[in-house]
C-alpha cells in the first residue's frame, strides 16, 4: 500500500508535526484454516495534538490495529505480518532525533513507552482495572515505573539501594520484608506518601471529588465512569504524546459517556497529547476527531479530515454507513443497511474487501487491491475514484457510482 | 476495618459448625453398628450383654447419650480405645504429632509445587513447559497412593537405600525431648541436627507420597485459573502501563488466579488427612491414620468417633484459614453475606 506518505504532499507543511504514522501494517492470525488478515495493509498518521478517529464495524480490525501500537497483540495467534509504525516522542520531536519503530525496538524501550508515552484507556473499565487491587496500588504502578528517579529526588542524599530498587518495583521477595523492617521502613514510608501525592493528583485531574477516598477504594466499589476516570488518570498520569482510546464510552451510560468525552476533550487539550479514538459509534466520532478513518474489513476505506468525510464521503462503505445513521433530518424508516456481511478474512485473494457488498462492484474489484489514493484533499481506496491510466485499464473497466451492478 | 469484621464472624460460626459435626459423628456411629461389639464374646448370655449395655448407658435415649459422649469430649475424656488399651485421648495425643507432621510437610510441598507448577505452566500456555505441567497433572490425579508409594519404596529403600520406613531411629530420638510431637520440630529445638537430618530422611517419602494427589490438583487449578486471568482486560491494562512481564504475572494475574487455587488448596487438605491412612500403613508410620484403619477393622467405635470428629474440626480450621485468606486475596468477599 502506498497510502499517503508521511511528509510528502505541500499540504502537509502547514499541518503540525507528526506524532505517529502506521505504514502498511498488517497483523495476520494463524489458526487452523489458514490466516486471517485481521489488519491487511493499514496506513494513517496522527499529527501533534489532533484527534484522529478510527471507525469501523465490530471485527473490521481497529482494535488490533490500537493494540498494535503497544504490541498488546497476542502473539501466538497473532503475527506482525509487515509495515511498520513509526512514532516521535515530544523528546524526538523537540531534538530532531529519528522515530522509533514501535514493532522492531526492544522489550525494554517499548516498556518505557507503554504507559509513558503512548498511553491506553480500554472499553469497559469494569474489566480493565484489576479486581484484586486498591486504586492506590494500580495508579502508583504508573509512577514507580516511569517516575521512579523523580520519586527519589530529594527523598534522601543518597537513598540505599534497596530504597533505589523498591522505587522502581524492583524489590523482590526477600527485599519486601526487608522494606517493612525498622531501618528501612522510614525511607519506605517516605516513598510511599510521596507516591500518593502523584496519585492524588492524577485522581484529582480527572474531577474525582475524594482522591483520597477513592484510593483506598477496590474497582467494585466504584461506578462505571468513576472506574473509566481512574483509568483515565492513569493512563495520563506520565503525560503521554499519545492517548489511544479503544471504545472509552461504549460500557457506560449515555450520560456518562458525554462527561467522560469532555473529560477527555479538556485533558487533551491541557496536557497537548494526541488522541486516537476507536469506535464503531459515527456519530460520535464526528463530535470528537478532526480526522477520521473508516476501516473495513482489515484495511482503511477512506481517510480524511473530519468535515470532508462527513460532507462528502467517497468511498461506498462510507456512505453505506452514513445513509445508516439516523439524524433528526430522516424520515422514518428511512434508514438504509448496507446488504450482507463482513467478508471471511482467511487467506484473502487480492480484491476490494467490500466488493462482495458494494452496489457498483464491478470485475476490477474482484480482482485487484485498490490503494489508498488522494481525492478532494482526502484518502479513498476504492477503483471509482482511480484513474484507469494509472491503473493500466480502460476507463470503462472501472466501477462508476452512476451505473448500479446489484 | 471491614475485613476484621470478617473474620471475627467466621470465628463465631465456627463452635456452631462444630456442634453440628459432632451431631452427625454420634449418629453415624449409631448407625454403623453395635457400640460394645468389641467387647462381646461368643459365650456371654443375653443377661451379661444387658450389663454391659446397662454399664455404659447405652440403654438411655439417644439425645442422653450423646450429651452424655458431648460432655467428655469436652471434659478430655473420649472414652477407652480397645485397639491400643488406653483412653482414647491418651491414644490420639500420642500419635497425632507423627500424622500433622507428615500432613503439614506433605501440604508444604504440594502449596509450593502446586502453584509454583501451575504458574510456570499456565504462564508459557500449550508450550513443552505447559504439556509437561498437565501431565505430571494428571498422573498425580490418577494415580493410587498406595502404588506410587511401593514404587517409591522400591525405588529409593530397596534398591537404592537412601531412606527407609518407619518414623526415625529409635536411638537417635530416645535420646532428645518430645515438647511438641513432631521429631523435626524436637530434633530443631533440642539443637541435635543429626536427628533432624534423620527426621527429614523418615520423613521425606510419606511426605512427597502424600502430598503428590494434592500437588497435581493444586497445579492444575492453578494453571487453568492462571490462563483464564491471563486472557483478562486487566492483564493488557498492566501491560499497557508499562509494566514488566514479571510483576504482570505476579502481582496482577496470579493473585486473581489464586482465588480459585486457595479453594481448592482448602479442599486438597481433606485428601491428604484421608490419604495418611494408607500412607501411614504402607510407611508404617505410628500416627492417627493407621490407629484409626485398626479400629475399624476391630470396630472400636470410640476410637473412630474420636477420629473423625477430630479430623473434622482440623478440616473446618484449615478452611477457616482458608476463607481468610481468600477475603484478602478478594475484597468482595468480604461484601457478601
Amino acid at each position: 500500500m502506498t497510502a499517503a506518505a508521511p511528509a510528502a504532499g505541500g499540504t502537509d507543511v502547514i499541518r503540525s508535526p507528526l506524532v505517529a504514522s502506521v505504514e502498511g501494517l498488517k497483523v495476520h492470525f494463524g489458526t487452523k484454516g489458514g490466516r486471517i488478515h485481521a489488519v491487511d495493509g493499514v496506513s494513517f498518521d496522527i499529527r501533534d495534538g489532533e484527534t484522529l478517529g478510527l471507525v469501523g464495524e465490530t471485527g473490521c480490525g481497529k482494535s488490533v490495529t490500537a493494540r498494535s501500537f503497544l504490541r498488546l497483540v497476542q502473539s501466538p495467534p497473532g503475527i506482525y505480518a509487515g509495515g511498520r509504525i513509526r512514532f516521535w516522542s515530544s523528546l524526538a520531536r523537540r531534538t530532531g532525533a529519528d522515530p522509533v519503530d514501535l514493532l522492531s525496538i526492544s522489550q525494554d524501550d517499548l516498556l518505557d513507552i507503554r504507559g509513558n508515552r503512548i498511553a491506553m484507556i480500554f472499553q469497559d473499565p469494569g474489566k480493565a482495572l484489576n479486581p484484586a487491587l486498591s486504586i492506590r496500588e494500580q495508579v502508583a504502578e504508573v509512577f514507580y515505573q516511569h517516575r521512579s528517579d523523580d520519586l527519589l529526588y530529594g527523598l534522601a542524599d543518597d537513598p540505599p539501594l534497596i530504597i533505589r530498587r523498591a522505587a522502581g518495583q524492583r524489590a523482590r521477595g526477600l527485599e519486601r520484608l526487608l522494606l517493612k523492617l525498622p531501618p528501612l521502613r522510614g525511607h519506605a514510608a517516605k516513598l510511599r506518601s510521596r507516591v500518593d501525592v502523584h496519585v492524588a493528583e492524577a485522581l484529582a485531574e480527572t474531577q474525582i471529588a475524594n482522591p483520597r477516598k477513592i484510593m483506598d477504594s477496590y474497582p467494585h466499589e466504584l461506578s462505571g465512569g468513576m472506574k473509566q476516570r481512574v483509568m483515565i488518570a492513569q493512563a495520563l498520569a506520565c503525560n503521554p504524546d499519545l492517548l489511544i482510546a479503544d471504545e472509552p464510552t461504549t460500557a457506560l451510560d449515555v450520560t456518562i459517556q458525554a462527561k467522560i468525552l469532555e473529560l477527555i476533550r479538556q485533558l487533551q487539550h491541557r496536557h497537548q497529547t494526541s488522541v486516537l479514538y476507536i469506535s464503531h459509534d459515527l456519530s460520535l466520532i464526528r463530535q470528537t476527531s478532526d480526522r477520521v478513518a473508516v476501516m473495513y474489513a482489515g484495511r482503511i476505506a477512506e481517510v480524511g479530515d473530519s468535515d470532508a468525510i462527513f460532507s462528502d464521503p467517497l468511498h461506498p462503505y462510507t456512505r453505506g454507513l452514513l445513509a445508516a445513521v439516523p439524524s433528526a433530518s430522516h424520515k422514518r424508516g428511512g434508514l438504509a443497511a448496507i446488504e450482507g456481511n463482513v467478508p471471511e478474512l482467511v487467506d484473502p485473494p487480492p480484491s476490494c474487501h467490500f466488493h462482495t457488498r458494494c452496489p457498483f462492484a464491478v470485475e476490477l474489484c474482484r480482482s485487484l487491491d485498490p490503494e489508498l489514493e488522494m481525492v478532494n484533499g482526502h484518502g479513498v481506496a476504492c477503483f471509482a475514484h482511480a484513474s484507469a491510466e494509472h491503473l493500466g485499464v480502460m476507463p470503462e473497466e472501472l466501477p462508476s457510482f452512476a451505473k448500479r451492478t446489484r | 476495618m471491614q475485613i476484621r469484621e470478617y473474620i471475627l464472624r467466621r470465628l463465631m460460626i465456627l463452635p456452631l459448625i462444630v456442634v453440628g459435626t459432632s451431631i452427625i459423628v454420634f449418629s453415624l456411629s449409631r448407625v454403623g453398628g453395635n457400640p460394645i461389639a468389641i467387647y462381646l464374646e461368643h459365650e456371654m448370655t443375653p443377661a451379661e450383654v444387658a450389663e454391659i449395655e446397662e454399664r455404659y448407658g447405652l440403654n438411655e435415649p439417644l439425645p442422653v447419650q450423646y450429651l452424655a459422649w458431648a460432655g467428655g469430649v469436652l471434659t478430655g475424656d473420649m472414652g477407652w480405645s480397645a485397639v491400643s488399651a488406653q483412653p482414647v485421648t491418651e491414644a490420639l495425643f500420642s500419635r497425632i504429632g507423627a500424622t500433622l507432621e507428615m500432613a503439614i510437610f506433605a501440604a508444604i510441598v504440594a502449596i509450593t509445587l502446586g502453584i509454583g507448577l501451575g504458574t510456570f505452566g499456565g504462564a508459557r500456555r500449550d508450550r513443552l513447559p505447559d504439556h509437561l505441567t498437565r501431565i505430571f497433572s494428571i498422573s498425580g490425579a490418577s494415580m493410587p497412593i498406595f502404588w506410587f508409594a511401593i514404587l517409591l519404596l522400591i525405588l529409593f529403600w530397596v534398591n537404592l537405600g537412601w531412606f527407609s520406613t518407619g518414623r526415625s531411629s529409635p536411638e537417635i530420638f530416645a535420646s532428645i525431648a518430645h515438647p511438641t510431637g513432631l521429631y523435626t520440630v524436637d530434633a530443631l529445638l533440642a539443637g541435635n541436627l543429626g536427628a533432624f537430618l534423620n527426621a527429614i530422611r523418615f520423613l521425606t517419602l510419606p511426605a512427597i507420597t502424600l502430598g503428590f494427589g494434592a500437588t497435581a490438583i493444586i497445579a492444575r487449578m492453578m494453571r487453568s485459573s492462571l490462563v483464564e486471568e491471563l486472557n483478562e482486560d486487566y492483564v493488557d491494562a498492566a501491560r499497557a502501563k508499562g509494566l514488566p512481564e514479571r510483576l504482570v504475572l505476579r502481582r496482577h494475574a496470579r493473585r486473581n488466579a489464586l482465588i480459585p487455587t486457595v479453594t481448592v488448596i482448602g479442599l486438597g487438605f481433606g485428601f491428604l488427612l484421608q490419604g495418611t491412612v494408607v500412607v501411614e500403613i504402607i510407611f508404617r508410620w505410628p500416627g492417627i491414620g493407621r490407629w484409626m484403619a485398626d479400629a475399624v477393622l476391630r470396630g472400636d467405635q470410640a476410637t473412630i468417633m474420636a477420629y473423625v470428629l477430630f479430623t473434622s474440626i482440623l478440616f473446618l480450621s484449615v478452611n477457616l484459614i482458608v476463607d481468610v485468606m481468600y477475603a484478602y486475596l478478594d475484597r468482595r468477599v468480604v461484601l457478601g453475606g
